[in-house]
């Protein structure tokens, strides 16, 4: 179980995590999503015991990470990014001298189960200069488990590994979240949608949604934009789309346009359809924004920086009445 | 403890397996018998008294190399390559694994020291050299190595460079072996206090060996400065590695 209130933490003047607030449940596995420097790395060395934070809270298996910092490192297995290894070690030798330091019992035997676990165990002589970079990420996974934690912290595991690794992986992070509370990041939404009960997207530093997959999809689709493709020029496209009736605006995404309507309850696809068939244009496709991670996660963030945009306005208004 | 112990156990097994350790005890060792050679050749046919502390007193000179050789690697590699993040998430405090890899470092000085062992007991194939002295200065040198061992491994925290560690380890334990140096300048110049002078010898390394241990006279004050420069130095070592954790 990991619960995290308002954590944030700043590096000087920047900001990296501001006042983030989410909870991870036991038995799940919860993704941490969001694109590089988003504040993921930086939330999970707090978590970790790594750094404290600047304020905030954050409590591990009952325990809080900064008060009680020994507790919760002993009950968590942390992977960090760039899975650091001695090149100098074998396998089993690194995996018995964090479980030393760990004061793990039986170590060689929980060395070789754990190397086993994450299908390593032939390589277990192996230095680990000489494995490869799918392996050492294994012998990574393999040092998070070796004292059979709660929690299970792992950031980016997927990240540098070819595609048959990647599912691999996935499997073995799916089958760990039905016996853990599993957190791991990612920039891949893909990735996220397939493995993750649970969901926590975060842009800049703050949580701009979270909630199973299946919810937030629901939530966002109605927010009534569409995607609409043509095989037309796509400037003729949107200045035709954006003067229908019912439509707020209109602007190119990703392969198409996507399309506001006026309000929510307008469904502006019939207009569209019409126009577009009126034109002499093809419509290749016409559907609701948002049924995949990518468009959610775009969704998301646009709406962040809308808000962000509106308040700044604000601002901006007051110091000029003022 | 068993943090402490995991950690130098891994250090001090590392020592033996990279060719720095042993290319410093082959310099260190090598260098030490040409000139112990010579010495005994002149001694005997000066019919001087076997000196006793010859080679502790060599070393403790050496030490200004060997003290930043055995040092700058310890902490600069772990925090450049990174594993110093999945150390500091395992139960285990810096102060824990600081102290694990100082007692690596000074347990493979002592066993330099140890082989040095060698020329004393040569002495005695030409005389009758003091036993006395010889475990004085012998104590002192290993007490000297620890400090000057905790002292260089301050550089290894603080860049991540080793070279540079060990540069700057070298220029600070130079700076404290020629502290008498300063001293006299300091005592000679107008208007200053002649305690002044005191001063800054007492700060230096060779005030509480050379006139001391190394003449046979143990100090309870000679060996209170080295124990407070080895955990001086561990101190500031763990506050360094501490706030480039909670900065990085």
């Amino acid at each position: 179980m990991i619960e995290v209130e308002n954590l944030t933490k700043r590096y000087g003047n920047v900001t990296a995590v501001d006042a983030i607030t989410f909870s991870a449940k036991h038995g799940q596995v919860t993704g941490f999503l969001g694109p590089n420097g988003a504040g993921k790395t930086t939330t999970m060395r707090v978590l970790t015991g790594y750094m404290p934070p600047t304020s905030g809270k954050a409590v591990i298996a009952g325990f809080d990470v900064f008060d009680q910092s020994m507790e919760v490192r002993k009950r968590v297995g942390y992977l960090p990014e760039n899975v650091p290894l001695y090149r100098d070690l074998t396998a089993r030798g690194y995996l018995m001298y964090i479980g030393e330091i760990r004061g793990v019992k039986d170590r060689r035997a929980r060395a070789d189960e754990v190397l086993e676990r994450v299908g390593l165990l032939d390589r277990a002589e192996s230095r680990i200069r000489t494995l490869s970079k799918g392996m050492r990420q294994r012998v990574g996974l393999a040092q998070a488990l070796i004292h059979d934690p709660e929690v299970l912290i792992l950031d980016e595991p997927t990240i540098g590994l070819d595609p048959i690794q990647v599912l691999e992986l996935r499997d073995v992070v799916r089958e760990l979240g039905k016996e853990h509370t599993l957190l791991f990041s990612t920039h891949i939404l893909s990735e996220a949608e397939q493995v993750c009960d649970n969901l926590v997207i975060i842009n800049r530093g703050t949580i701009v949604a979270q909630g199973a997959p299946s919810e937030l999809r629901t939530t966002l689709a109605q927010g009534g934009r569409v995607l609409v493709r043509v095989d037309a020029d796509s400037e003729a496209a949107v200045s035709l789309i954006s003067q229908l009736p019912g439509v707020d605006h209109a602007e190119v995404q990703m392969d198409g346009i996507a399309v506001s309507p006026k309000s929510a309850d307008i469904d502006p696809r019939p207009t569209i359809a019409r126009a577009v068939i009126e034109k002499g244009w093809n419509l290749i496709e016409l559907r609701p924004l948002a049924v995949n991670l990518e468009e959610i996660f775009l969704e998301l963030t646009r709406q962040q920086e809308q808000a962000a945009e509106e308040a700044a306005v604000a601002e901006e208004m007051e110091v000029a009445q003022s | 403890m068993r943090a402490i112990f995991a950690v130098f156990k891994r250090e001090f097994a590392l020592y033996f397996r990279s060719p720095i350790a042993y290319a410093i005890a082959f310099a260190v060792l090598f260098f030490m018998a040409i000139l112990f050679n010579n010495f005994i050749a002149v001694g005997v046919q000066q019919q001087y008294p076997p000196y006793a502390p010859y080679a502790p007193n060599l070393l403790t000179f050496l030490l200004f190399l060997i003290a930043p050789l055995l040092t700058m690697r310890l902490l600069a590699e772990e925090s450049r390559e990174g594993t110093l993040e999945t150390l500091m998430t395992l139960p285990m405090n810096e102060s824990q694994f600081i102290i694990g890899k100082f007692l690596a470092a000074w347990g493979y000085y002592t066993i330099l020291l140890l082989v040095t062992i060698i020329y004393y007991t040569l002495l005695w194939l030409v005389g009758t050299p003091d036993q006395g002295t010889a475990f004085a200065s012998y104590f002192g040198a290993w007490l000297y190595g620890g400090a000057v061992i905790a002292v260089a491994m301050i550089w290894s925290a603080i860049t991540e460079d080793q070279i540079v560690a060990a540069f700057l380890g070298a220029a600070t334990v130079l700076v404290l072996y020629l502290a008498g140096f300063a001293a006299s300048w300091v005592a000679v110049q107008p208007n200053t206090a002649s305690s002044l002078g005191d001063f800054v010898r007492e700060l230096g390394l060779q005030a509480h060996y050379n006139d001391t241990l190394a003449v046979g006279i143990i100090r309870a004050e000679d060996i209170l400065y080295f124990v407070f420069m080895i955990v001086g130095a561990l101190f500031i070592t763990t506050r360094i590695v501490e706030t480039r954790r909670w900065r990085a």
